[in-house]
């Protein structure tokens, strides 16, 4: 028996199979003992059930990092390089803002320090460091009073030597020690050093959070693995997209089930929307270059995109009278005019006006929603549009052009054509969006979920435990020592990680080039390489000498199946027994009658068509006119958008 | 026949569009300053050639891309797979380091409806020096200059350009790879914008685009009737010629209609013409111009052709920010566009006193390092620019060692620079206390030295030596930059062939302080 817990800023999600259902307990969190929740999850569900193996979601990690509530860090570099993590790439992230506001560096001036000592990019040391060196380095760190240390040596990668010996000084100091070479033995001093102190940065955090908790529990990790609390606790770096991993390891779960191999996932939030993209044949596909709060994350996380638009953006129009929809954000207070407090319109607004939200509330009608306050401040604010309504539109129509790029970029930008993907649509507002989006994008179907509120738990539930390992090697793919460095990394691994199956891969990019493509390693994978490299920029050369930057091995623990099994598809229904009212819904520019459903009142084999709005406990699904809904053996919305 | 909806709309798709070939360009090129230091730009142009989306690149070519869209079209017919290229900077170009590509978007229409463009700072274009960044006396010696030509006719490569093109420069594997990406990214971009048209229909795209640009122009007129009206004057100086001691006078006069919601910008007082290559072809200008204007108009404004439209700009000829042919240019986009750009801040602190910083470090500190590498033995061609102080703000201090205005160029990693290059880097640090003082601190600048570990040609050009970024409102000026050879300082802007073993070291200038120091 094991049951997947996330805990979320709001709600703590636990979810677990019993008696062949899955079964979900949602618990207010506890921001001030992030562990309570937890605990009276495990406690309340263990009791009836014997539960042995507790999964869990943490937010811990990325709050502290969130609200720059991590250790005070001390940073150790070779000497001369100790503004590195300060300097970053020198450029700036705005380009024509002469104001812009820099955020402080995770570590101050004061606590960066060099150590007199080089490696080269051969691996040969250059200039060790001598053991008066390292005594005068231990005492000043000590002086300086930290709580963590992060040590990254110009090329340890390559020859860790000397960042061992800086190691086996400072770990007299007896505090958590992030070592470069240990978390990310890849080149890049800014990336690698940003990963290593953003990891100094939570581990005191996280180690005491996990201690409060059994140490038999299971971590999520952003990369869609789950990995042992006292690993976890080492690398608290790899933890920081927990929630959102789940999320996307639900949804993928969920759309296989349901017969979908390729996925694209669409989580549309108050402030910002996370999509990705799934493919079945590739696996949970991560990537290196993640920034979280600008500050390089190079340890594998999934690929999520996030665009920083969601229900609670403002609309309004600039000075050359374009309508504007976001970055600004409502947020939760004021928030949106129709929840009693704000002014301006939102996006949450604008669905409200269109009849697509119900006014008597969300939340099973916990937050009454007022309609005619909403009219009155738009009203005000609808510019030189003729109606409130065409300005309502206009704004949907514009926010779901942002969450179309947004898709574009992880679709058709990486080689991807999204016809053959299913939209599946999650998060509060997604569903109201899904099917617009889809038509734009010539995607034939949507799914939303069962669930949909605990996702991401679910996610958890399922996912496997995974362990990633890397290391920069720099040398041709046809380098007959390549073999003998991806053994070295696997007995590397085993050593820490037992059992499993293996999966190694390069990053490879043509000689010269200055980014990578991962690449499956196997007796073709320089031609995999060129078929990647065409399928994502148009074009191969294979005269050109192909380098393997980085080995990568990753080692999965699959997971016991938890499947339920299929309902019998039941019989054919229209879901009149779902039915709760008639509503005008604005699209298209007119107003048209929609039937409302109640969504846990479907039931399997139930089909109708748009225009209707489905509405249930979390979420509100909005089925436009020509698109047909049927709900599938497992409770699944799945939607035909014909156009 | 636009609406505020489809403005937002249409706006979106170009500029992603833009991006993502800019992204598809980085990604695959081989020459670092393209791939590392993201010196390119990819923009999309109307029927007329008028830029109607930009990626958000390198602010240096905003305003220079849609003559190259021009000169393209000057010279050459352009049917559907055909892909112009040009560099020279009296056709189209800014210097011959940046190629561009042209590439016309028919959609089945009998004549061009849009146009797609991208531009590279290739790492080496032939000429005197390896890198080709060196000062020179005439364009000749700059490298290898190309007027509008049709690299791809038909959609078929035009060989014999390609291998004389390759003929003249010193890389030239990294340069056909550059124009394998630049090509790539042309035609992304075609495909991309091809099925917006397929989508949404000839005249709705084309409508929008139109629409896009009177936008612009709204955003800028609005802008202007907030400004006081009057004519105000500035100057400011580049350090020298790189020859002799004379400083070179910018001088700039705003006259601000805010009832016309006009603006004249007037460069009559500049310098003449120079003997070597800091001269600016007037793009450059017009590019200092607009990243000034961009800078002051929200942040959602699209840099599109109308922005400049209620602006009169009038440049002296053959002057150092117009300057004729056959003059030397190399460095009129790297370091000339950044005094410009100093100059018309200066100008408008007067107008907009609580808006406008103190003066960043003024230079990109360009660095170019060429030889023959002893581990390969094969020839290399390094260049790379080194950020410094950005300039105090009314409201906030400077940032430490970022780049600022017409550049932002990512630095190279250490790490990757010593798998590239036969290089050990010694030291990439701030400058301490090279921010000017003042109620607001100017930021501090970078400190780079790199030891060579074979016999190379250094050349460096650089500015803000000799005369300091200035400070406002009582704030006190920065520091300025520095140059050592093994510990020996050696002029901004100067050439030194060095041996093994020899470490040079660049100390660029911190910002400017903000008002009196308390």
């Amino acid at each position: 028996m094991r049951i997947a817990i996330d805990t979320g800023g709001t709600f703590t999600d636990c979810v677990y199979y019993a008696e062949g259902h899955l079964q979900v307990l949602k618990l207010p969190s506890t921001p001030s003992d992030p562990g309570g929740a937890l605990r009276q999850a495990v406690q309340q569900v263990g009791n009836a059930t014997g539960t042995n193996e507790v999964r869990h979601g943490t937010t811990v990690g990325t709050n502290a990092l969130l609200e720059r509530k991590g250790a005070r860090v001390a940073f150790v570099t070779t000497a001369g390089f100790e503004d590195t993590l300060a300097i970053g790439r020198q450029a700036r992230p705005e380009l024509y803002n002469l104001l812009y506001q820099a955020p402080p560096p995770l570590v101050p001036a004061p606590l960066r320090f060099g150590v007199a000592e080089r490696t080269a990019s051969d691996g040969s040391i250059l200039l060790q460091p001598d053991a008066a060196e390292l005594e005068r380095l231990r005492k000043a760190i000590a002086a300086a009073k930290p709580e963590a240390i992060a040590v990254s040596l110009l090329f340890s990668f390559a020859n860790p030597a000397n960042e061992l010996a800086v190691a086996d000084e400072l770990v007299k100091l007896g505090l958590p020690l992030s070592i470069s070479h240990q978390i990310l033995p890849e080149f890049r001093e800014y990336e690698r050093g940003s990963t290593t102190a953003i990891n100094a940065y939570l581990s005191p955090k996280m180690q005491g959070y996990l201690a409060g908790l059994d140490p038999g529990l299971l971590v999520m990790q952003s990369s869609g693995g789950i990995v042992e609390a006292p690993i976890a606790a080492r690398e608290p770096v790899r933890t920081i997209l927990s929630g959102p991993a789940g999320g996307v390891v639900g949804a993928l779960a969920i759309a296989k089930r349901a017969g979908y191999d390729r996925v694209l996932t669409f989580d549309m939030g108050g402030t910002s929307t996370d999509v990705a993209l799934l493919d079945t044949a590739r696996g949970l596909t991560t990537t290196t270059e993640s920034l979280v709060m600008n500050m390089p994350v190079a340890v594998p996380m999934l690929n999520i995109y996030t665009v920083g638009a969601g229900g609670g953006s403002l609309a309004d129009f600039d000075r050359g009278g374009a309508m504007r929809v976001g970055p600004e954000s409502a947020g939760a207070d004021p928030g949106p005019i129709c929840y009693g407090r704000g002014t301006k319109p939102t996006v949450t607004d604008a669905n409200l006006l269109l009849g697509r939200l119900d006014a008597s509330g969300l939340l099973g009608g916990g937050l009454a929603l007022d309609r005619q306050r909403t009219h009155l401040f738009t009203e005000e604010a609808k510019g030189s549009l003729p109606t409130v309504e065409a300005f309502a539109e206009g704004v949907v129509q514009v926010v779901n052009a942002h969450m179309e790029q947004a898709l574009r970029k992880i679709s058709i930008e990486q080689g991807f054509d999204p016809r053959e993907f299913v939209l599946l649509s999650f998060g509060g507002a997604g569903p109201l969006h899904a099917c617009a989006l889809a038509r734009a994008l010539n995607i034939p179907k949507v799914l939303v979920p069962t669930l949909p509120g605990a996702l991401s738990a679910y996610g958890i539930l399922v996912s496997d435990t995974v362990r990633d390992y890397s290391r920069t090697v720099m040398s041709k793919a046809d380098d007959s020592a390549l073999p003998q460095h991806f053994s070295s990394l696997i007995r590397e691994a085993k050593k820490d990680f037992s059992g499993g199956e293996i999966q190694c891969s390069a990053d490879m990019r043509y000689r010269g080039q200055g980014y990578e493509l991962t690449v499956a390693w196997g007796h073709n994978a320089v031609e995999q390489f060129h078929l990647e490299h065409e399928r994502r920029y148009g074009y191969a050369d294979r005269t050109r000498i192909v380098d393997v930057v980085n080995i990568r091995v990753r080692l999965t623990r699959r997971s016991e199946l938890l499947e339920q099994p299929p309902r019998p598809k039941e019989e054919a229904g229209n879901g009149a027994q779902a039915m709760t009212a008639l509503r005008s819904v604005y699209e298209e520019g007119q107003w048209r009658q929609a039937t409302v459903y109640q969504r846990d009142l479907l039931r399997t084999g139930d089909a109708f068509p748009g225009p209707a709005v489905i509405d249930e406990y979390s979420a509100t699904t909005f089925l436009p006119s020509r698109c047909s809904l049927s709900v599938d053996p497992w409770m699944n919305l799945e939607i035909d958008v014909n156009e | 026949m636009s609406s505020p909806i489809e403005l937002a709309i249409f706006k979106s798709a170009f500029h992603s569009i833009a991006e993502e070939m800019g992204a598809a360009l980085r990604r695959t090129a081989f020459s670092p300053n393209i791939k590392e230091r993201r010196d390119y730009s990819s923009a999309i142009f109307d029927a007329a050639g008028q830029v109607i989306a930009m990626g958000d690149d390198m602010p240096v070519h905003l305003g220079s891309m849609p003559m190259s869209v021009r000169a393209a079209l000057n010279r050459l017919t352009l049917v559907p797979d055909d892909v112009a290229m040009l560099n020279d900077p009296y056709e189209g170009g800014t210097h011959l380091p940046d190629i561009t590509l042209v590439m016309p978007v028919f959609a089945g229409s009998s004549s061009a409806l849009f146009f797609v463009a991208n531009r590279a700072h290739h790492a080496d274009i032939g000429g005197m020096y390896p890198g080709s960044m060196g000062l020179c006396r005439e364009i000749f010696q700059e490298g290898i200059r190309i007027p509008p030509v049709k690299l791809v006719s038909n959609g078929v490569m035009n060989d014999d350009i390609v291998r004389l093109l390759l003929s003249n420069v010193r890389t030239s594997a990294e340069r056909e790879g550059d124009l394998t990406a630049q090509l790539g990214a042309c035609r992304i971009g075609e495909e991309r914008v091809r099925s917006l048209v397929n989508k949404y229909g000839r005249e709705r795209v084309s409508a929008n685009a139109t629409a896009l640009l009177d936008h612009s122009e709204q955003l800028l007129r609005a802008e202007i009737a907030e400004w006081p009206a009057g004519n105000v004057t500035a100057e400011d100086f580049l350090d020298n010629d790189g020859l002799s001691e004379e400083p070179i006078r910018i001088a700039v006069t705003l006259a601000v209609d805010p009832i016309a919601r006009t603006l004249r910008v007037d460069f009559t007082g500049s310098a003449l013409q120079i003997a070597t290559g800091l001269n600016a072809v007037s793009a450059i200008t017009y590019s200092a111009l607009f990243y000034v204007l961009r800078c002051l108009l929200p942040r959602e404004a699209a840099p599109t052709a109308g922005l400049m439209r209620p602006v009169e700009l009038i440049l002296p000829e053959r002057s150092i920010v117009n300057a004729a042919a056959p003059a030397a240019v190399a460095g009129g986009n790297v370091e000339t566009s950044q005094r410009i750009v100093d100059t018309l801040l200066l100008a408008f602190s007067q107008l907009l006193p609580d808006r406008i910083p103190a003066a960043s470090s003024g230079t990109m500190s360009n660095l170019t390092i060429g030889g023959i590498d002893a581990r390969s033995g094969q020839p290399f061609a390094y260049y790379e620019t080194i950020a410094g102080g950005m300039g105090a703000r009314p409201d906030a201090d400077g940032i430490d060692g970022i780049h600022t205005h017409m550049t932002n160029s990512l630095n190279t990693p250490v790490e990757a620079l010593e798998y590239a290059y036969p290089f050990r880097v010694r030291r990439y640090s701030y400058r301490r206390g090279s921010g000017g003082a003042g109620r607001q601190r100017g930021g501090d600048g970078l400190v780079r030295e790199i030891e060579l570990l074979c016999p190379a040609q250094v050349t460096l050009l650089s500015d803000r030596r000799i005369r300091p970024p200035y400070g406002l409102a009582g704030g006190l000026p920065g520091a300025c930059g520095r140059n050592l050879l093994n510990g020996e300082a050696v002029p901004g802007k100067c050439n030194l062939q060095v041996e093994a073993g020899a470490t040079i070291r660049i100390e660029t200038p911190g910002g400017g302080g903000w008002g009196h120091e308390q």
